[in-house]
């Protein structure tokens, strides 16, 4: 408390806040880094070309002005935020600032070439998927307050029954019921081990990744894998008749796996359900003050339950989208850290699926663009070596912890997560 | 409690001593145990196989101690002293044994398909059969058979060298290499959770001891082993435990969770070593692998092969009685567990909370990368592609079934060795998969942290609060 109150205090005195500060010449520093990119990254008469597979060359731009004009634009972003009047549009400015850096990243390493865009965007919003079911699993979680690290456990869980299922029944939608079933029935014991024996939420959720692991592989070898079972095949894209006709916008959309529709659908519903309805406001209350909720007449711990479990089937399409939507079959460990991602990016979009889907979205196009730049092979400027793709693959991870420093003050969770509720 | 009890007679005498000779007896002592250490360590892996006899041994020399003390009262009393806060992990860790046997029942193939067939008896008698057969090859591979230890002592006696024994005692020495990384790991995890932190992040730290210890033992190869072999154990060290800092750091000066920002430093070491063993260490093209240390940088063996125990074993040792010294007997350590207690208070009290906070993720961080030192330079030798083997998901499962004690650690610890080294036996004999211990393990931190499933399960009654109060480690994603 004395030292919110030594902030307020400094804030009054001088007019900005530390934080602030170092935001901006954050911001300073990721403007010079564009301009020295610009100047030493591209030859002057380069232009970048992005293109569509069936349109062909959308646009081409210099790349070098580009640059220039989008650090300047990230400097003016740096220069905005610290008038206080416009503190209602930090948001806003943050997300440009993101949308300017990323753009600028995309020019220097198209700079020269060009690049498939519109097919970039549909890998995008495809790897963003289940990154976004899994935040959505932990809004459902969180949001009636009980903290959800297992996100990772149940969608290795439904991974791999999906997986299982779909080759018992030969239906791959077969899979995706098993695959909510059994993303629900993990999320079930998360709820019954952290609601009725009041174990620590964070320990809870992590046997639930340690088990998910562990039961994960032990009856993949000693059971499916040997019978043939691991293997059902994946989805096609569907392309739905008239919508994806539309150029550039068709294909991204409204061209892809069912998983990814239901991720839409769901992210719709979802926003609906929790900020627009009595059911919604009364599990948020429970995540908030459970206490005030039972004096109402909610029943605390069944909506606990309920919103662990709906978070876990959320989690469980996710699963799905591994096993069946992407891949064919089931790996080990495949999941490979999604659901902690998801987690940062719950926390990312301040708790709002929207807001969720958002911060997803740059995690999935941080991966496709690590992709892309394997074959392209982009050199940096003076040394001369491309980058290594493991560098490109850890920028969701760095991101991750910059966003959880520097945001977790403004983004605060729901107010009694964590605490188990005690009737009195 | 050891301090509470009236000093012995030799207690009393030794602590009249002056300091200095005390500290030169302790000095022989030391001195007298490196030189005799094959020995003492033969002794300690043959004492691990035979463990009924030497537990046998030992409730005789009880009752002989207690005819002058008042006989089986005493000899009860002693005992109930020792095993009371026993009994909770040992019915957890046998419930998870015996769901860990169903499972294997349930899911073996052979039982299937007798039941498939009709034969629902003979299909009963197999699963329990298959099932005596994997946990009998756990034991073995774990504890040794103790018929071929007592034979080969037979035949080292008379005079046919120790070659027999040291193949019989394979197994307990497998236990003993296999508890080193889980007694540092075990340690680092329990450390944070004194202090109210949550380290998920030791399987990252372990990687980059390893990996520190391992570049420093093979690019400065000249050096002499009594300088590289120290130099290379204190790079990892240091390394893994600046790299754990980072997280203290975050969460002391911002508040972000140490549990998002420790697993977003494992993802991002993985991705390192992936980038530096598959890139610019790579010794051999295509194997992922870096080249081998210096001899002079490995942590000495005791004893010829196929006995691996190394001297990483006794740091570990070191490691546990020097965290249970920091814990309970230093300032520090008094300020790390009223952080953990209630981190106001601390405040209230004028303790320094990002410090002690940011200093534990630090000492937690050396403790996990002394994990992949000692796997580095005791047992590979070198670093490869896909060296992460779970130790530091275990090791949340230690810190919990140690109650955060270093002792209690270093016993979970020598369990989950004892899993550990079973578990491939039991793959090659039995053919079960070794993830059957993965889900033994998750299972006994269930029993841990619930304990009202055990009572509920043992209709116990009396176990005392202490023990049926889950473990606290959560407050929220904020500060």
């Amino acid at each position: 408390m004395a030292a919110k109150a030594d902030a307020i205090q400094a804030r009054r005195a001088t007019g900005f806040a530390r934080k602030d500060l170092l935001m901006t010449a954050g911001i300073v520093v990721v403007g010079a880094v564009l301009f020295f990119f610009g100047r030493y990254g591209a030859d002057p008469g380069e232009t970048a070309a992005f293109t569509d597979q069936e349109l062909g060359r959308l646009f081409s731009l210099p790349s070098q002005a580009t640059l220039y004009a989008l650090a300047g634009l990230a400097l003016l972003f740096g220069g905005l935020r610290l008038f206080r009047s416009l503190g209602s549009l930090r948001s806003v400015l943050g997300w440009g600032l993101a949308a300017a850096v990323v753009f600028a990243f995309l020019v220097w390493v198209t700079s020269g070439t060009s690049l498939n865009l519109s097919g970039m965007l549909q890998d995008t919003l495809k790897l963003a998927t289940p990154l976004v079911l899994g935040a959505m699993a932990g809004i459902f979680c969180e949001r009636s307050g009980i903290i959800n690290i297992a996100i990772e456990g149940m969608m290795l869980t439904a991974a791999f029954s999906a997986a299982c299922f779909a080759s018992i029944f030969d239906s791959l939608w077969m899979g995706i019921l098993v695959g909510v079933i059994s993303g629900g029935l993990m999320a079930l014991l998360h709820a019954w081990l952290s609601i009725k024996y009041k174990v620590d939420q964070i320990i809870s959720g992590t046997v639930i990744n340690i088990l998910a692991a562990g039961a994960t592989r032990f009856l993949n070898v000693r059971l499916a894998d040997p019978a043939g079972m691991s293997a059902p095949g994946k989805f096609d894209p569907i392309a739905i008749p008239v919508l994806s006709k539309i150029p550039v916008l068709g294909p991204i959309l409204f061209n892809q796996q069912p998983t990814v529709y239901l991720m839409l659908i769901l992210l719709v519903v979802v926003q609906f359900v929790i900020f627009s309805t009595p059911w919604g406001l009364r599990m948020r209350a429970c995540g908030e003050h459970p206490r005030a909720a039972d004096t109402v007449g909610v029943n605390v711990n069944r909506m606990r339950y309920l919103g662990v479990i709906l978070g876990g089937m959320i989690a469980g399409i996710g699963g799905a989208y591994f096993s069946i939507g992407e891949v064919g079959s089931f790996e080990d460990g495949m999941t490979r850290g999604a659901g902690f991602i998801a987690l940062a990016a719950m926390i990312f979009g301040k708790w709002n699926p929207v807001g969720a889907f958002g911060a997803a979205l740059l995690f999935g196009f941080a991966d496709a663009l690590q992709v892309k730049m394997q074959s392209i092979e982009p050199l940096l400027p003076f040394a001369n070596v491309p980058i290594p793709p493991e560098f490109l693959q850890m920028t969701p991870y760095i991101l991750t912890i910059f966003v959880l420093a520097g945001a977790i003050g403004s983004a605060i969770g729901p107010a009694a997560e964590g605490k188990p509720y005690e009737k009195q | 409690m050891a301090e509470q009890r009236r000093p012995s007679g030799l207690r009393a005498r030794l602590a009249a001593l002056p300091a200095w000779s005390r500290l030169l007896l302790l000095a022989i002592l030391v001195a007298a145990a490196v030189v005799l250490s094959k020995w003492l360590i033969l002794l300690l892996l043959v004492a691990l196989g035979l463990w009924p006899i030497v537990l046998l041994l030992g409730l005789g020399v009880l009752a002989l101690l207690s005819r002058g003390r008042g006989g089986w009262p005493w000899m009860k009393g002693w005992l109930r002293g020792r095993l009371r806060g026993l009994t909770l992990p040992g019915l957890a860790v046998l419930t998870a044994l015996v769901i860990g046997g169903i499972i294997l029942m349930v899911t073996d193939k052979a039982v299937f398909e007798a039941m498939g067939e009709g034969k629902i008896f003979q299909g009963l008698g197999l699963a329990f059969a298959n099932w005596g057969k994997a946990y009998w090859a756990l034991y073995e591979g774990a504890l040794g058979n103790p018929v071929r230890i007592l034979t080969a002592i037979g035949r080292a006696f008379s005079g046919e060298g120790l070659q027999p024994l040291l193949s019989a005692v394979r197994g307990p020495s497998d236990t003993l290499v296999q508890s080193v990384p889980y007694i540092f790991a075990g340690l680092a995890v329990a450390i944070g959770f004194r202090a109210g932190l949550f380290n998920i992040g030791a399987e990252g730290q372990i990687g980059i001891g390893w990996l520190a210890a391992v570049i420093v033992g093979f690019s400065l190869k000249t050096l002499p082993a009594y300088i590289l072999l120290p130099l290379s154990v204190l790079t990892g060290m240091f390394a893994a435990g600046i790299w754990a800092g980072i997280a203290g750091w975050l969460r002391a000066k911002t508040g972000a969770h140490e549990v998002i920002t420790t697993i977003m430093l494992n993802y991002i070491s993985y991705r390192l070593s992936e980038w530096l063993l598959c890139g610019p260490l790579e010794n051999v093209q295509g194997t992922c692998r870096s080249q081998d240390i210096a001899e002079a940088a490995f942590l000495p063996r005791f004893l010829g092969h196929p006995v691996t125990v190394h001297w990483g074993f006794i740091l570990a040792i070191i490691a546990v009685l020097l965290s249970a010294w920091y814990l309970f007997k230093t300032t520090w350590g008094f300020e790390l567990r009223t952080v953990g207690a209630n981190p106001h208070a601390a405040k209230y009290g004028g303790m320094n909370v990002a410090k002690s906070i940011v200093l534990t993720m630090f000492l937690s961080g050396c403790l996990a990368g002394l994990a992949g030192v000692s796997q580095g330079l005791g047992i590979t030798h070198n670093i490869a592609l896909g060296f992460q083997a779970g130790y530091g998901f275990d090791s949340i499962a230690l810190a919990l079934l140690g109650k955060s004690n270093p002792v209690g650690v270093l016993g979970a610890s020598l369990l989950f060795g004892v899993l550990r080294a079973g578990a491939s036996r039991m793959q090659s004999m039995a053919g079960v998969p070794t993830e059957i211990v993965q889900i033994v393990q998750s299972l006994v931190i269930v029993f841990i942290a619930a304990p009202a499933i055990i009572q509920s399960i043992y209709r116990l009654r009396k176990l005392k609060r202490e023990e049926t109060e889950a473990t606290v480690v959560t407050r929220g994603w904020g500060a």
